[in-house]
């Protein structure tokens, strides 16, 4: 599965950064996450509840941050398996200064997904992904607003 | 998982069972291994080859989506409150008599689809009929037969009437 | 003989209890002190395995035991070649690699067992999977044939050069030779779609070991009992004489079936007997998708010479064949396409060449059409093209180039499934061609419904297409009929049944041979320790082979009948008749004896019996064809479609049939009917899809789309041609017929799709098309 897309955050290219470097911001931002901690400063470990069409099911992972490049691009690496088998992908984020106290994060990825999640979920994977990525976006937004405008 | 069971009232072709289940017992496996009534088949667990269905207060339902707890206080019917094979039930008959049948693993579904479908429309024309089984899959027959002797039983009734 | 039962619409026996919910079929049955088995599967199509660590498991309340590969210990090995490929073919090449029961080291398909959980319930079983940790380092994949083919790809098995499973060249006459001849030569690489045989009952496997008398009983749903019990046999060292193999009522076969699967069929008897408790697997229908064997797929890259006449001088066809991981049933389903390719037309040079490949997908095993498919659509598209190319219609290519009645039997030169030459033996290929024809009222379509239609703005084709269905090959089958004291007949055989009707068929030839009442006619099919020889169910070979040794045993008991009530009323046997039910004198109808006294009087209690007689009106007989018989005819279709949404409707379907003598035309009707509804879902529906990853992305009903009452023509006709030298194959002229109906609609749809579209350059080189695939070619052409 290939994923693309792009998110206007309304906070300065570092300020975005940072968050995303934020267990707490991240772990709250993504739905059905139950638990996730920082290993040290580029490895987290997460558990993850996933529901696509038929197939719900917990996912313990790893999320690795590499190629990091502050505040410009960083690269995400996530491996999670589970009982409805396994999700393995690779993120490339950029984050773009738009200048007037915006930034563009624009992103694409690769995911192969195994198991019961490919078997019986495939038809569907595309537009969970889709409305995860808007949750995650959604939620990260009022994340900032609430860090950054208040500042 | 909790192993909680639940007590249950289901009224099964006209006995009614008291039992204590899982909640998470497929109403399919709770007839066909509590009750030990087989004649209800279990073809895909997904609610799409229709061979599990049964009849849940009178409509057509697949018993492999229901639970068992939600048949609680509920009415069931299965194949086999339809005819004994001394004295089959009309359809039944009209199966037999046009080979709508090969492997036999789907036909108590689609019997227990089409009890309440003729009920509905006693006069149904051959795509009706075909719609009407459209939730059903077989693999062996093709449906030609099927839809034969669904004309066969409609006739035969209104000529009974 | 006065034939009461054999040729007619007899209705079936069985019917009154399957009706009523009153048979049991394997998930039917329970077992005293059963326990429930549940196959961990692997999630990664191709993996090397690091570690598997079931500990956690055993703890959970209701787990009785866990098994990995590595406790099995000696016991594990790779299963048996469960078919040899051919030795008479000079030059070919096999690597077997046959079928493991459970993953070791190495993971190889999407689906490979990885563990296997007991546990009192299936509920609990299933919840253990969450306790076990499966470690891997996940490998690419193969999944794509040509590429896995090449000598740079990842490899299936380690220790092989490549991902050749096989390869195979058969040559008649000399193909590059013709060529040069050729006025005309069409190449095409054309694609054959991957399908589910998707029976309505999946899988299912009880073992049940006696500790007290050392036997091991099996319920199976299996179409081959006897390779059950000869696995379990030598997998576990016991005579076969101790294990017991029961086919209860099967819901459907279609080839798959026929399969030993090993993680059921040998791990779960040895289970079985290391825990002394009987042990119950129900495949789901996930499981059946991933890992019950499934079949096509295949990449055909043919040519064909022609003359400008339209004669065809040659065909040649190099394809790739997806064996899947493993190749324990061998070849059959590629030398039937072999043989098939070049079943219908004068085709004096023919190559053609089988390159199986190993990839990480599940096996591929023979489901209903069985290689034939491929060979008749590969071959047919090609005449389509080529009358495409030449300007003339594919109706005259076909009458031009079909086999004449007085060329039969034709001697192909192509060594087949069955390990010998294939001759194509009966049938009058051009007239059932001409039938259809005159049925479907092809000038009328072209004259007046076509062009009308046009007019209206609306697409509608037309295809006519020929097909062969080798069926009834060897080995052989046998059974014993046996009159009792009570007059009823037994008959059983090794054969087992999943819907055939066996019940009622062979009932109907004995009833007629020893003149007793149908009902009176019991038929055992499926029972090890009722009759132990016999291949199984596969290759519509159980009217021909079985119904033959019935007929042969039924006239040794007839003889044996006569003989007796001879000796006992003391009359020549000449002088006797069968009454139903029992031997009278003719013109004395009053002085009879019923079948039952004679079995009785067979079988005496005191006394002597004569040197060289055998007790009992009993008999047994076998019967081996020295080749297959060839079905054959053809079908057409005239199929509408939407512009905007491109789904294809079947207005109209005619098939012409020659399966030789009909035992019950319902029965062969119904078989028809089945196959033909199985040909259109492959064509149109159906379709099993492995990502690039090897992960097989259909895996339910949701995905997997199967033939409905409303995808059925509008209008279908059977019509039986038997030509008179079908009449004649075997001891009842009988030819199957349980694959037909699956090997023509595929080729005809397609034709009459593209005849919809004959202003555009619309051209179709695959087997299956959803309405989106039918866009795409339309946006090119």
């Amino acid at each position: 599965m290939k994923v693309e897309g792009e998110h206007l955050f309304k906070a300065p290219r570092e300020v975005v950064y940072e968050m995303f470097n934020d267990p707490d911001a991240l772990g709250a931002a993504v739905p059905g996450m139950q638990k996730m901690v920082k290993i040290d400063e580029s490895h987290y470990e997460a558990v993850l509840g996933i529901r696509v069409g038929p197939v719900s099911a917990n996912f313990s992972g790893n999320l690795t941050l590499t190629d990091e490049v502050p505040p410009e691009s960083v690269t995400l690496i996530i491996e999670g398996k589970g009982g409805a088998g396994f999700v393995k992908g690779v993120g490339y984020v950029k984050f773009e200064d738009l200048g007037d106290q915006t930034t563009l994060l624009k992103y694409t990825g690769e995911a192969n997904i195994g198991g019961t999640l490919a078997s019986v979920g495939q038809r569907m994977i595309d537009s969970v992904a889709k409305s995860m990525f808007k949750t995650v976006f959604e939620k990260l937004d009022k994340i900032l607003e609430e860090r950054w405008q208040k500042n | 998982m909790s192993n909680k069971l639940f007590p249950i009232t289901v009224t099964v072709n006209g006995v009614e069972y008291k039992r204590e289940v899982e909640a998470r017992l497929l109403l399919s496996d709770f007839l066909r291994h509590d009750l030990g009534l087989l004649g209800t088949h279990v073809g895909c667990e997904h609610g799409i080859c229709g061979a599990c269905t049964i009849l849940f207060d009178g409509g057509a339902v697949r018993s492999c989506l229901i639970f068992a707890v939600q048949a609680n206080g509920h009415e069931i019917r299965t194949v086999e409150s339809l005819g004994t094979p001394e004295n089959l039930h009309p359809l039944q008959q009209s199966f037999h008599e046009k080979h709508a049948l090969q492997c036999g693993f789907c036909t108590p579904g689609f019997l227990m689809t089409l009890v309440p479908f003729l009920e509905e429309n006693p006069h149904p024309s051959d795509d009706e009929i075909r719609e009407a089984i459209d939730g059903n899959i077989c693999r062996c027959t093709g449906y030609e037969k099927i839809v034969e002797a669904v004309q066969d039983a409609a006739a035969k009734n209104s000529q009974a009437k | 003989m006065t034939e009461k039962y054999f040729g007619k619409p007899i209705k079936r026996l069985e019917d009154k209890f399957m009706l009523t919910g009153n048979v049991k079929y394997v998930d039917d049955i329970e077992v005293p002190g059963q326990l429930h088995a549940a196959f961990l599967r692997s999630d990664y199509a191709h993996a090397r395995i690091l570690k598997i660590d079931a500990s956690e498991a055993l703890k959970r309340p209701g787990v009785v035991a866990v098994y990995t590969a590595d406790d099995f210990g000696d016991f594990w090995k790779p299963g048996p070649l469960q078919v040899p490929p051919p030795t008479a073919i000079p030059g070919s090449q096999f690597n077997a690699r046959t079928l493991v029961p459970i993953a070791k080291d190495k993971i190889r398909y999407s689906g490979e067992v990885l563990a296997v959980v007991i546990a009192e319930s299936r509920y609990i079983a299933e919840d253990a999977f969450d306790d076990i940790i499966v470690d891997v380092d996940p490998l690419p994949a193969v999944v794509d044939l040509e590429k896995g083919w090449e000598n740079t790809s990842v490899l299936v098995h380690d220790d092989l050069p490549s991902n050749m499973a096989a390869l195979v060249k058969q040559e008649v006459g000399n193909y590059e030779e013709a060529k040069k001849n050729a006025d005309v030569v069409i190449s095409k690489r054309m694609l054959i779609e991957h399908v589910a045989a998707a029976a309505m009952e999946n899988r299912g496997f009880i073992a049940s070991w006696d500790e007290r008398n050392q036997e091991m009983t099996i319920w199976a749903g299996t179409q081959s009992p006897l390779t059950i019990r000869g696995s379990v046999s030598r997998a576990l060292g016991l005579a076969e004489s101790q294990i017991h193999v029961i086919t209860p009522y099967i819901g459907g076969g279609f080839g798959p079936k026929v399969m030993t699967s090993l993680a059921d069929d040998v791990l779960l008897p040895w289970i079985s007997k290391q825990l002394k408790r009987p042990i119950k697997w129900i495949e789901d229908r996930r499981e059946n998708f991933l890992a019950t064997t499934s079949e096509r797929d295949q990449v055909h890259h043919c040519e064909i010479a022609l003359k400008k006449d339209g004669t065809i001088l040659g065909f040649k066809d190099v394809f790739y064949h997806n064996t899947g991981a493993y190749d324990s049933y061998g070849m059959t389903v590629p030398l039937n396409t072999q043989t098939h390719t070049i079943s219908n037309y004068r085709i004096p040079n023919f190559y053609s060449e089988i390159r199986m490949v190993f990839t990480n997908q599940m096996v591929v095993t023979p489901v209903r059409g069985a290689g034939r498919s491929e060979g008749i659509f590969a071959m047919e598209r090609m005449v389509d093209f080529a009358a495409k190319e030449l300007g003339i219609s594919p109706i005259e290519l076909r009458k031009k180039n079909l086999l004449r009645v007085d060329e039969l039997p034709l001697n192909t030169g192509v060594i087949g499934q069955d390990f010998v030459v294939n001759i194509l033996d009966s049938g009058d290929y051009l007239g059932n061609y001409e039938k259809c024809l005159e049925v479907i009222d092809y000038e009328k379509f072209r004259k007046e419904i076509q062009p009308k239609a046009r007019k209206e703005g609306k697409r509608v084709g037309i295809g006519v297409v020929a097909f062969t269905e080798g069926t009834a090959v060897g080995p052989y089958e046998g059974c014993r009929i046996t009159v009792s004291t009570s007059g009823k007949v037994t008959m059983t055989s090794g054969y087992s049944t999943q819907g055939q009707a066996h019940q009622t068929v062979f009932a109907q030839i004995i009833a007629d041979q020893l003149n007793v009442k149908i009902e009176d006619v019991r038929v055992i099919t499926g029972d090890t320790n009722q009759f132990a020889w016999g291949a199984g169910t596969f290759a519509s070979r159980g009217a021909a082979l079985v119904g033959a040794a019935t007929y042969l045993a039924a006239q040794k008991v007839r003889a044996k009948i006569f003989s007796t009530a001879s000796k006992k009323l003391e009359v020549p046997e000449d002088e006797l008749e069968l009454c139903e039910g029992s031997v009278c004198v003719k013109g004395q109808p009053e002085t009879t004896i019923p079948l039952g006294t004679l079995a009785a009087l067979a079988n005496p209690m005191r006394g002597v019996v004569e040197p060289g007689v055998e007790p009992g009106l009993e008999a047994t007989a076998y019967y081996g064809p020295p080749h297959g018989s060839t079905g054959c005819g053809a079908m057409g279709v005239i199929v509408s479609i939407d512009e905007e949404t491109c789904k294809p409707v079947i207005e109209r379907m005619v098939m012409v049939d020659d399966c030789g003598t009909m035992i019950n035309p319902l029965i062969v009707d119904g078989q028809l009917q089945g196959g033909i509804s199985m040909g259109i879902g492959n064509t149109l529906y159906e379709r099993l899809v492995y990502d690039e990853n090897g992960q097989l992305v259909t895996a339910s009903f949701m995905d997997y789309l199967m033939p409905l009452a409303t995808d059925m023509p509008k209008k279908l006709d059977i019509v039986h041609n038997h030509a008179e030298s079908s009449l004649k194959v075997n001891p009842l002229g009988i030819k199957g017929v349980g694959e037909a109906g699956a090997i023509p609609p595929g080729p005809a749809i397609v034709q009459a799709l593209e005849d919809a579209f004959q202003d555009t350059k619309l051209e179709i080189l695959e087997s299956n098309l959803s309405p989106s695939q039918i866009y795409e070619y339309l946006k090119k052409a």
